[in-house]
C-alpha cells in the first residue's frame, strides 16, 4: 500500500517537473537540427526592428530575391517590436543572438568594443566595391581601420516648411539661421508656431558644434564649454524670448512630424521618415523641403544611419556574409531603397534611383555631403541622456543654459569615469 | 516503538518534501537563485557582453551610490512619491469603502465601477492618462472651462511627477478599498447600536469604532502601499519613454536600476547594488511602520 503511494507521488513529481523543463528545452532542438555542411538548406536569422507595412514588404521582397539567388540559404526574419537594443544585447549575452542584425550607428562603437561583432574585412571582395559607400556613413561602423558593418541606408535632416502658411505670411524660405528666426516671427500666430523644435542632442549636435566647441571630446562630455553654450543659446532664445518655437508636447503633438502635419508648426527639421508619414497621415498638407539653414555661413545637418552587422558567435558565417553582401550590395540596396523610405548609402545606387533630383528628397540627399553622423565614441548614450534631461529645463526657461549644461556635463563625466 | 515512530515520521516527511519538490525546485531556481546572484553581482564589476568577466570590487558599487547625482535625484523622487501617495491612497480607500458600506442605493453597481481602474493594466492606464494629460487633452480642457490655469503635464519638470502621483492614487485606491470593505463588514452592528444609544453621531462613530477596528487592515494596506510605491517603474517608464525626463523629474529608483542594467553597458553590478539598497530601504520602511502601529488584537 505504502509503496504504491510512494510510486504515485514519485511519478506525479516527475511529471510536474518534466512539464516545467519541457518549456525551456524547446529551442535547443531546432538549433542543432540545421547543419551547414550536409547540403541541406542553411537557415540564418536576421533581426531588425519593424517599419511600416510597405517598408516590411520591401524587405521581404529583397529577402525573397536573395533566397531565389541562393537556394541553399533560408533567411528567417525576426522583427523585434520594441526595445530593440535591450533584446539584442540580452540575446547576445545568452548566446542566442541572431546571425545578422540591424545596428544603429549611435550604438555601434560600444557594441564593437565588446567584441561581439564579426570583423567583415576578410569577406569583402573587389566586386563588392567598398569605395562606392558614402564615406562618413561607413566610418561610423569602423574602428581602427576594421569594418564591422555596412550601412544599409541613411537619412539626414532637412527643413520641412508649410507652403500655404508661408504664402499667407508672405515670407521666403530661410537660408540662414538669422533669417530663420525672422521668418519664424512672421509665421507665429493663432496657435501656430514658426518652428517645431526638438530639444534633444540627436537633433542639435551640429548646431552645438557650429561655434567650434565640441560636444564629445576624447570620449568624454564637453558640451558645457562656452562655445557650445553660445551656439545653442539662439535655439533657447527663440523659444523663451521670441516665443516663436515650441516642442511637440507643448501643443499636444507626439513628435515633430505630427506637429507639422497638424499645422501647429510652420517649419520643422526632420528626416526622410517624415515624407511617407505625412503622405499617409496628412495627405492634404501642402509642404516642401529645403536644406537646413546655414549657421555662420556654414552648412550643417545630422545624418542617421543603420547597418547590417554579423554576430561573431554565429555558426553560419559564410551564409551570413552572403546575406549582408546581397543586402548592402548594389542590387539588394536598389530594391530596398526603391520606394524612397530609406536613402541608399551607395553612390551608384543613389545615382541610378535619382533621389538627388527628387523634389522632396533632394535637400535630404544634398545634406549627406556635410552632415554630422550621429555617432561618436562608446559613451555617447550616457552623454546624450544627461544632455537631453537638463537641456529641456533650459529650453523651458527654468534655468540658465550654461548652468544646466555645466551640471549635465559633470554628471555625464562622473558616470563615465565611474564605469571605467 | 520510538524508533518505529521516527522512521514513519521520516517517511512522511520525505513524502511531503517529495510532493513539494516541483515547487521547491521552482522557488530555488527562480526566486532564491536570482536573489543570491544579484547579491553576488552587486559586489562585482560585471561585464556580460563579449567576454564575460566578474571582477570583485568589494563595496565600491555601494559607495558609488553616494557620488551619483542621478541616484540621489531618483531616491528623492521616489521618497516624495511614497510620502504623498501612500497616505492619499489609504485615505481615499477608507473613504470609498465607508461610502459603499453606508447602505446607499446602487451599492453593488458602484462597487464594480470603483473597482474598474484596478482591473485595467497599468500600461494601458498610463497611455490613457497620457492622452488625457495631453496639452490639449481632457484634463486641460476641464481646467480651462473652470477658468483654472492649464499645464503641460508631460513636458514640465515641475508637474510630471505630480501627474503620475494623481494617476496612481486613482488607480490603486480601489484595490485597497475592497480590502477595507471586507473589514468594515466584519465590524459587529451591535457596537454601532450601542454607540447610538450613547448618543454618538456618524462622525464620532467613524472615528471611535470604525477606525480602531480596521487598524490591523490599515497597517497591512500601508505596508503594501509602501512596497508598491517604492517600486514605481512602469508608469514613469511609459510617461518619459524610459528616460526619466523631463529633467530627471520622473526618474525613480527602479527606473534608474533598469537604465543601469540594460541601457548603459557594463553597469550591471552597480544596478544590482542599487536594487539591493532599495530592498533594504523597503524592508526598513516596513519594519518601522509595523513598529509604529503595533498590531493589537481587538477581540
Amino acid at each position: 500500500m505504502m509503496k504504491r503511494k510512494l510510486f504515485a507521488s514519485l511519478s506525479m513529481s516527475v511529471l510536474l517537473a518534466g512539464g516545467i523543463l519541457a518549456g525551456c528545452g524547446g529551442s535547443d532542438s531546432d538549433n542543432g537540427a540545421s547543419s551547414e555542411a550536409s547540403g541541406e538548406k542553411t537557415t540564418i536569422t536576421l533581426a531588425g526592428w519593424g517599419g511600416n507595412p510597405t517598408e516590411q514588404d520591401l524587405l521581404n521582397e529583397t529577402l525573397a530575391d536573395f533566397e531565389e539567388k541562393n537556394p541553399d540559404i533560408d533567411v528567417k526574419l525576426e522583427v523585434i517590436a520594441d526595445q530593440y537594443m535591450d533584446v539584442i544585447k540580452t540575446r547576445l549575452i545568452g548566446g542566442e543572438g541572431p546571425d545578422v542584425f540591424y545596428l544603429d550607428a549611435f550604438e555601434a562603437p560600444a557594441l564593437i568594443e565588446t567584441g561581439v561583432l564579426e570583423p567583415l574585412d576578410q569577406y569583402v571582395t573587389d566586386e563588392f566595391d567598398i569605395e562606392d559607400f558614402e564615406k562618413p556613413m561607413l566610418e561610423a561602423f569602423q574602428q581602427d581601420g576594421t569594418t564591422f558593418g555596412f550601412p544599409k541606408d541613411y537619412s539626414t535632416l532637412a527643413l520641412f516648411y508649410n507652403t500655404k502658411l508661408f504664402a499667407e505670411a508672405g515670407v521666403e524660405v530661410p537660408t540662414t539661421w538669422d533669417e530663420f528666426r525672422e521668418v519664424s516671427k512672421a509665421l507665429t500666430k493663432d496657435g501656430v508656431y514658426g518652428f517645431g523644435a526638438a530639444p534633444e542632442l540627436a537633433r542639435l549636435y551640429y548646431i552645438a558644434e557650429s561655434m567650434g566647441g565640441k560636444v564629445v571630446d576624447d570620449n568624454m562630455a564637453s558640451f558645457g564649454s562656452e562655445e557650445v553654450v553660445q551656439a545653442l543659446q539662439p535655439f533657447i532664445d527663440q523659444h523663451n524670448i521670441d516665443k516663436t518655437s515650441a516642442q511637440p508636447s507643448e501643443v499636444g503633438a507626439s513628435w515633430g512630424g505630427d506637429m507639422f502635419g497638424q499645422q501647429r508648426a510652420a517649419m520643422v527639421i526632420e528626416g526622410n521618415w517624415n515624407i511617407p508619414y505625412l503622405e499617409e497621415t496628412f495627405p492634404e498638407l501642402e509642404y516642401a523641403t529645403a536644406e537646413v539653414p546655414t549657421i555662420n555661413g556654414e552648412k550643417g545637418t545630422m545624418a542617421f544611419t543603420v547597418s547590417y552587422v554579423m554576430n561573431a558567435a554565429s555558426e553560419k558565417k559564410e551564409a551570413s556574409w552572403r546575406l549582408i553582401e546581397y543586402l548592402t550590395g548594389k542590387e539588394g540596396m536598389e530594391t530596398w531603397t526603391s520606394k524612397g523610405f530609406a536613402l541608399p548609402t551607395r553612390k551608384s545606387v543613389a545615382e541610378s534611383l535619382g533621389y538627388a533630383d527628387d523634389e522632396l528628397r533632394g535637400p535630404i540627399v544634398a545634406g549627406a555631403e556635410y552632415a554630422t553622423v550621429w555617432s561618436n565614441g562608446t559613451n555617447l548614450p550616457t552623454i546624450m541622456n544627461n544632455f537631453n534631461n537638463q537641456f529641456v529645463s533650459a529650453f523651458l526657461g527654468d534655468r540658465p543654459l550654461d548652468e544646466a549644461l555645466k551640471e549635465a556635463e559633470e554628471q555625464a563625466n562622473s558616470e563615465i569615469s565611474a564605469n571605467q | 516503538m520510538n524508533r518505529k515512530y521516527s522512521a514513519k515520521a521520516l517517511k512522511e516527511a520525505g513524502q511531503g518534501y517529495f510532493f513539494m519538490s516541483p515547487t521547491l525546485f521552482v522557488l530555488l531556481l527562480f526566486i532564491l537563485g536570482p536573489i543570491l546572484y544579484a547579491i553576488f553581482l552587486s559586489f562585482h564589476d560585471v561585464r556580460l557582453l563579449g567576454e564575460t568577466a566578474y571582477n570583485f570590487v568589494g563595496f565600491s558599487n555601494y559607495e558609488r551610490v553616494f557620488e551619483d547625482q542621478r541616484a540621489s535625484i531618483a531616491i528623492w523622487n521616489t521618497f516624495k512619491y511614497v510620502i504623498i501617495v501612500v497616505p492619499c491612497q489609504t485615505a481615499l480607500a477608507i473613504f470609498l469603502a465607508a461610502t459603499l458600506n453606508a447602505g446607499l442605493k446602487g451599492e453593488k453597481f458602484f462597487r464594480i465601477i470603483y473597482f474598474l481602474p484596478t482591473l485595467t493594466s497599468s500600461a494601458v492606464l498610463t497611455l490613457i492618462f497620457m492622452w488625457m494629460y495631453n496639452r490639449e487633452g481632457l484634463v486641460n480642457f476641464g481646467l480651462e472651462t473652470l477658468g483654472l490655469p492649464t499645464y503641460n503635464f508631460m513636458g514640465d519638470p515641475n508637474i510630471a511627477l505630480a501627474a503620475i502621483m494623481i494617476m496612481n492614487i486613482w488607480a490603486t485606491a480601489p484595490f485597497f478599498m475592497v480590502i477595507y470593505l471586507a473589514a468594515l463588514q466584519d465590524i459587529p452592528d451591535s457596537l454601532y447600536e450601542a454607540a447610538e444609544l450613547d448618543g454618538a453621531g456618524p462622525i464620532r462613530k467613524f472615528f471611535s469604532i470604525t477606525l480602531p477596528h480596521i487598524k490591523p487592515i490599515t497597517s497591512f494596506v500601508v505596508i503594501m502601499g509602501i512596497i508598491g510605491t517604492f517600486q514605481l517603474f512602469d508608469q514613469s517608464y511609459i510617461f518619459s519613454g524610459g528616460s526619466g525626463g523631463p529633467d530627471n523629474s520622473t526618474l525613480t529608483v527602479v527606473l534608474l536600476i533598469y537604465q543601469y542594467a540594460f541601457k548603459t553597458m557594463d553597469t550591471m553590478g552597480y544596478a544590482a547594488a542599487l536594487a539591493f539598497i532599495l530592498a533594504i530601504v523597503i524592508l526598513v520602511g516596513t519594519l518601522l511602520q509595523r513598529k509604529l502601529s503595533k498590531e493589537e488584537n481587538l477581540y
